[in-house]
């Protein structure tokens, strides 16, 4: 009997949670969903401290610093003259200056003028310290990226920046906010899951000015992780100063296992433009300058090899036995074909195969191409990685281009390509870093090894240095083509003479490509040492660098001075 | 019919679990301060709990009527033992360690006191006498001394401090009397009485149960101390709004903002991610197998399991009423587990325990 007032008690209770959640969920429910996602409730991003980018040695090629900016609200401040004559004071600036910045950027009552950028920590203290007496004046900080060496390796590090829009589209999916940073080009892009961390967040209601209420909840950031490079600082630098004012790039590659000690592409940026909103006028230059600075002409560069190409071609012949070292062509200092004249740089007589590649005689090379082939030194010059991506693991990078041979675009192939292919000229393109992978894997007697410079992501070892290909080339061969890059440096007239060094076993190859228009040529070298400390394999490549007596002569200045910082 | 019933039962508890397994999987999947292995220890007791509910229906309710003193004996002095054994988690001192298992006395208490209110009023009889009714023994043989029975286990429970139990023991106590009969106008003076000591009771209480208390009555109050809880709670259940924001998708639960969501504020979760449609279909899970149980309590006419079985029923059907008020922001923040779905050994254990207790007595409902 009593019974019964239990079920109609409990039967009111659940229709009345019922009502209650029909209340808070349908009738409330598009004010809670607001209160969860949009104006009221807003997650303001904590940042989590992006990984560092350590040289080889444990420098720090990438840094995350605290910064300081100094913040105004218009419309809170009470004594304007006070402030600024205050702000003027602290800052060591001009208060005049200061009011110009002030006014240049102000845009809204409510929003916060930014008006000093990364100030010291003494000052932002003392500002901190007096900020009660000044109302509207905000300290704040901000994690900020900070590459110490500037303009060197800017290509090959990259930089941060906030997303573009096309990128907000592209990685929202993938958990980025954005009003986030990313990684730009380098490593900083293609390293950037690794190094950005978890942003954590503050969830606070803010009032319709959008000033915080209170704060919800939060979730901590949990930062990134560093990443070790094979890069070493040293070799960066003297790199950076050689190429100062040429247009061009440097490349040193370990011999040993494909690891990138240097890159350096010039001209240059500074990466630390991109990390403050002050240098904006930097930044845009940076996009519309005609030299491209921004360009990594290292891995996107495409150029005409010029003579290096001879060194495939040369394997080619003996490999194929379709010449041998004794092979001997007369230079006249030109070849007519036709009525066409393709020349040599000198007249260099009677030459045989370790003098032709020595003196890098297009007469001699000429009449290789023309026994071998179009088909036969495009099946070389794909075999030792022309045309196809290295892989390295930075972003962007081009495959140049191989002419076909049995077939180009607009035309039938002719003997004149055969002649320009034989001299790497005519539609044959390659990056410095393919050229430089080329000229290692024959350092290495055939072995192409993937070209790396990230060793390790937080404290795993990344698989790197893996072994792409082993071209089996019999020892002979590969010591007669060494023999020509040996004389190329080591003979009183090779075209490399100019990197002689008496302690320093240097093989190489000169190169100088003629390029398209009326412009000067491309000057490459491109050598390795085989006997040093580090054994290394280098490019130099001046882009309209005129002779490649120019290449050769940074690249000395480049051995000494890594000779004498005990690099090598 | 009643056959029938018990498979209503089955069903509703297994639904529920199963519903409850699913929003503790999405309230555990994100992070760190809940984590998995919250899901996973779940899981494994719902197996075995069902299993136990099975073996349990298998125990002659009759039985129950001897042990009745004895276990609310041993209920008494384990709680007694915490204070002396037990140890401190949140802030209370609840837990217990037994066998290697630390469990919470105060939750089995429930049990405990059901069984031996019942046996009581088996034993005594309400006086239910027309002529005098404020006569000094049957006061005290239908007061008195069951509340003394609950007094007790009810003084040492809150202590620990945990409000929200010592609630249901008093609660316990109310519907034990009604059921067996006490007169109204004596249950009617009893509850003036205790409105009248409210004030009284108001000084006992802890700072933050005071906080807790007036929080209800408006949250915005301390939205960072004791309001944060039920706001975020809010929020979270109205932004489901009517199909909800989807499993493992509420940002309110996933983004941590939820505190105690594995317990306590379960029902959030479910309300945020599931909406209005989902948090129904749970809420009348919980109404029909409650109005299934008392079916069969109805017809039991064995004085203690009628008076036991009610008292299950009713001590269940108020945990979930003022668990997903709690939430709603219907009543105050007290502390109270939703049956069957929070995460916690012992409070599942008693559900486990109860319903082995109303599953036997749909079995044996013949006999009478």
């Amino acid at each position: 009997m009593r019974l019964k007032s239990f079920k109609i008690a409990i039967t009111f209770c659940f229709i009345v949670l019922i009502f209650g959640l029909g209340y808070v969920q349908i009738f409330q429910g598009g004010y809670y969903r607001q209160l969860s996602v949009s104006n009221c409730i807003r997650v303001v991003p904590v940042n989590s401290n992006r990984g560092r980018i350590l040289d080889r040695n444990g420098v720090a090629l990438a840094d995350t610093l605290a910064a300081f900016d100094i913040l105004i609200i218009p419309q809170e401040v009470q004594d304007k003259e006070r402030l600024f004559s205050f702000l003027s004071e602290v800052l060591d600036t001009g208060r005049d200056k200061i009011l110009a910045v002030y006014q240049r950027r102000r845009i809204a009552s409510f929003a916060p003028v930014v008006v000093a950028e990364d100030i010291s920590r003494e000052k932002a203290i003392v500002l901190e310290e007096n900020k009660f007496r000044f109302p509207g004046l905000l300290v704040q900080v901000r994690s900020r990226r900070y590459y110490p060496f500037g303009e060197a390796g800017a290509h090959i590090l990259g930089y941060v920046a906030k997303m573009s829009q096309e990128r907000i589209e592209k990685f929202k999916e993938y958990g980025y906010t954005a009003d986030g940073l990313m990684g730009y080009s380098g490593i900083e892009e293609r390293y950037d899951q690794s190094l950005r961390g978890v942003d954590g967040g503050l969830q606070v209601e803010v009032n319709n000015r959008g000033q915080q209420v209170r704060v919800l909840g939060m979730k901590v950031a949990s930062p990134g992780q560093d990443l070790v490079t094979t890069l070493d600082a040293r070799v960066q630098q003297i790199a950076q100063a050689l190429m100062l004012g040429q247009r061009g790039v440097i490349v040193v590659m370990s011999l040993d296992d494909g690891a990138i000690l240097g890159m350096i592409s010039s001209p240059s940026f500074d990466p630390n433009d991109f990390a403050s909103d002050a240098s904006s006028k930097r930044r845009a230059k940076y996009f519309t300058d005609t030299e491209a600075p921004l360009f990594n002409r290292a891995i996107r560069g495409q150029y005409p090899p010029g003579s290096v190409f001879k060194i495939p071609v040369s394997i080619a012949g003996l490999y194929t036995k379709k010449i041998s070292v004794h092979t001997t062509f007369v230079c006249n200092g030109s070849y007519k074909l036709g009525n066409r004249v393709f020349r040599c740089s000198h007249v260099h007589g009677p030459q045989d195969f370790t003098q032709g590649l020595g003196h890098s005689c297009n007469v001699y090379f000429f009449n290789v191409g023309l026994i071998l082939g179009p088909k036969l030194m495009e099946e070389y010059a794909r075999l030792f990685g022309l045309g196809a991506l290295t892989k390295i693991d930075l972003p962007y990078e081009e495959k140049g281009n191989v002419p076909r041979s049995d077939g180009l675009r607009t035309r039938r192939w002719s003997k004149g390509d055969t002649l320009n292919l034989s001299i790497g000229q005519g539609d044959l393109l390659v990056t410095p870093i393919q050229l430089t992978n080329m000229v290692a894997t024959i350092a290495r007697d055939g072995r192409q090894v993937q070209p790396y410079v990230v060793k390790t992501v937080g404290d795993r070892e990344q698989p790197q240095g893996q072994l792409t290909r082993v071209i089996h080339l019999p020892q002979k061969v590969l010591d007669q083509v060494k023999a020509g890059l040996r004389a190329a440096v080591a003979d009183e007239a090779g075209t490399a003479r100019a990197v002689f060094m008496k302690d320093i076993l240097v093989l190489g190859k000169t190169g100088t490509a003629q390029s398209s228009g009326n412009k000067a040529h491309h000057a490459w070298f491109l050598g390795y040492c085989p006997s040093t400390k580090t054994r290394i394999v280098f490019c130099v490549f001046l882009e309209y660098g005129g002779s490649s007596y120019n290449a050769c002569r940074i690249s000395a200045e480049l051995l000494k001075e890594m000779k004498a910082q005990e690099i090598l | 019919m009643l056959p029938d019933l018990k498979k209503v039962m089955w069903t509703t508890i297994i639904a529920i679990i199963f519903f409850g397994l699913i929003a503790l999987f999405s309230a555990s999947s994100q992070n760190s301060r809940v984590t998995q292995e919250v899901f996973y220890n779940q899981l494994v007791f719902s197996a075995i709990g069902l299993i136990a509910i099975f073996f349990l229906s298998r125990v002659d309710h009759r039985k129950y009527y001897d042990i009745a003193y004895i276990v609310y004996g041993v209920n008494v002095f384990l709680l007694v033992a915490i204070f002396l054994f037990g140890y401190y988690a949140l802030g209370a001192k609840r837990w217990i360690v037994i066998f290697g298992f630390n469990f919470q006395p105060s939750e089995f208490m429930k049990f405990s006191l059901i069984l031996a209110l019942a046996r009581y009023y088996t034993d005594h009889k309400p006086s239910v006498s027309f002529y005098n009714p404020w006569s000094r023994p049957a006061i005290f043989s239908d007061f008195i001394v069951p509340f003394l029975m609950t007094a007790i286990p009810m003084f040492l429970v809150f202590k620990q401090p945990d409000l929200g139990t010592a609630i249901l023991l008093f609660g316990i106590f109310f519907v034990m009397a009604f059921t067996a009969g006490t007169s109204r106008r004596h249950l009617g003076g009893f509850l003036g009485l205790c409105v009248l000591a409210m004030p009284l009771f108001w000084h006992m209480l802890k700072s933050y149960q005071k906080d807790r208390l007036l929080v209800f009555l408006n949250p915005n109050v301390d939205p960072l101390g004791a309001g944060y809880t039920i706001i975020q709670s809010k929020i979270a259940i109205g932004s489901g709004q009517i199909f909800g924001r989807g499993w493992l998708s509420g940002t309110q639960n996933q983004l941590n903002f939820l505190p105690e969501r594995h317990t306590d504020f379960i029902f959030s979760v479910i309300g945020e991610e599931w909406g209005f449609v989902g948090s129904v279909i749970v809420v009348t899970c919980f109404y029909v197998l409650i109005l299934s149980s008392l079916r069969i309590v109805e017809q039991v006419k064995e004085k203690f399991s009628h008076l036991a079985g009610a008292g299950i029923v009713a001590i269940f059907a108020l945990q979930v009423i003022i668990n997903i008020g709690m939430v709603l922001g219907l009543c105050p923040i007290v502390g109270i587990t939703l049956p069957f779905i929070s995460y916690g050994r012992s409070s599942f254990l008693v559900c486990i325990l109860m319903f082995g207790f109303l599953l036997n007595l749909a079995r044996h409902r013949k006999i009478f």
